[in-house]
């Protein structure tokens, strides 16, 4: 189960309404790379984990992941405050706004809706580990992107956070896959499939 | 930056240094030194959350440990302050 904790994990404030950002930076909300995809993909992956440290890993990246979720939202409905209908279509953000007004939907910055078929559960500890890897590196490009586009310093102050914490997550499924090949066999690490093959 | 500002930010910073070490650990179950970083982390945060809460009153960090209308009250997290509910 979880706790709420009432705060996030790094305060944003941000002063000025910005409907072109919110639209880019629903992206990591409900896109492909986005936060959301990030949790799921690490809470359904552990259960099947073969050794403790990957089960704890996935657990409190997936729940960090989260509080990420939870930092894009408030970043998207700062940004959308307090807009006229004519602010709104000379953003560009009339076609979000036709279908969820100011309300935070989890779609990529197209407006596709978010689907789970944007991350794997393979139920093999290497190629799932390889996977979050992958994850944490094209969330880190993507809001890399993001800071191409973000004039804001209130933005870009928690997106450089956010895209800190891609890279120490980066590192975390390294050594995680680093635990994992230690206990398999050198010569073949795909000799069999620790989280299905019993020996 | 008031006071009691910059004390509610020297808590979150241990409390996110304490994150750091504990999924530091998850990988790194026998490093002994940052499994004693973190105790310090620990003693200090409560330290400092004592100090707060003696000045300010309560944190009201979860739902389990606060009081039901502070818990409904706002700001909320994503919130400003200048929300005006219904």
């Amino acid at each position: 189960m979880w706790v709420y904790e009432k705060k996030l994990q790094y305060p944003i404030r941000i002063k000025n309404p910005n409907p072109a950002l919110a639209k880019l930076i629903c992206a990591q909300y409900g896109g492909p790379n986005g936060e959301l995809g990030a949790s799921l993909r690490y809470l359904s992956q552990r259960y099947t984990m073969p050794y403790p440290e990957l089960k704890a890993i996935l657990t409190d990246i997936g729940t960090e992941e989260l509080g990420h979720l939870e930092m894009v939202g408030t970043i998207v409905y700062q940004l959308t405050r307090n807009l006229t209908p004519k602010q709104i279509q000379e953003a560009g953000f009339d076609a979000y706004f036709i279908d969820h007004t100011t309300g935070v939907y989890p779609a990529d910055a197209n407006g596709m809706p978010f689907s789970a078929g944007s991350f794997a559960v393979s139920g093999d500890a290497i190629t799932d580990l390889h996977e979050d890897m992958a994850a944490e590196q094209k969330a880190r490009t993507t809001y890399d992107n993001i800071l191409r586009y973000c004039d804001d310093p209130d933005v870009a102050d928690a997106i450089r956070f956010l895209r800190e914490r891609e890279v120490v997550h980066f590192q975390r499924f390294g050594e995680g896959l680093r635990l994992t090949t230690d206990k398999l066999d050198s010569k073949n690490f795909y000799a069999f499939n620790p989280e299905f093959d019993r020996r | 930056m008031s006071e009691q500002e910059r004390l509610l930010r020297r808590i979150r910073a241990l409390q996110f240094s304490e994150w750091e070490l504990h999924i530091f650990l998850d990988t790194h179950p026998n490093d002994c030194e940052a499994a004693k970083k973190l105790e310090e982390c620990r003693a200090k945060t409560a330290a400092l959350v004592k100090e707060y809460e003696a000045a300010y009153g309560p944190l009201n960090e979860t739902s389990a440990n606060t009081s039901r209308w502070a818990w409904i009250t706002g700001p909320w997290p994503w919130e400003t302050g200048e929300e005006e509910d219904a």
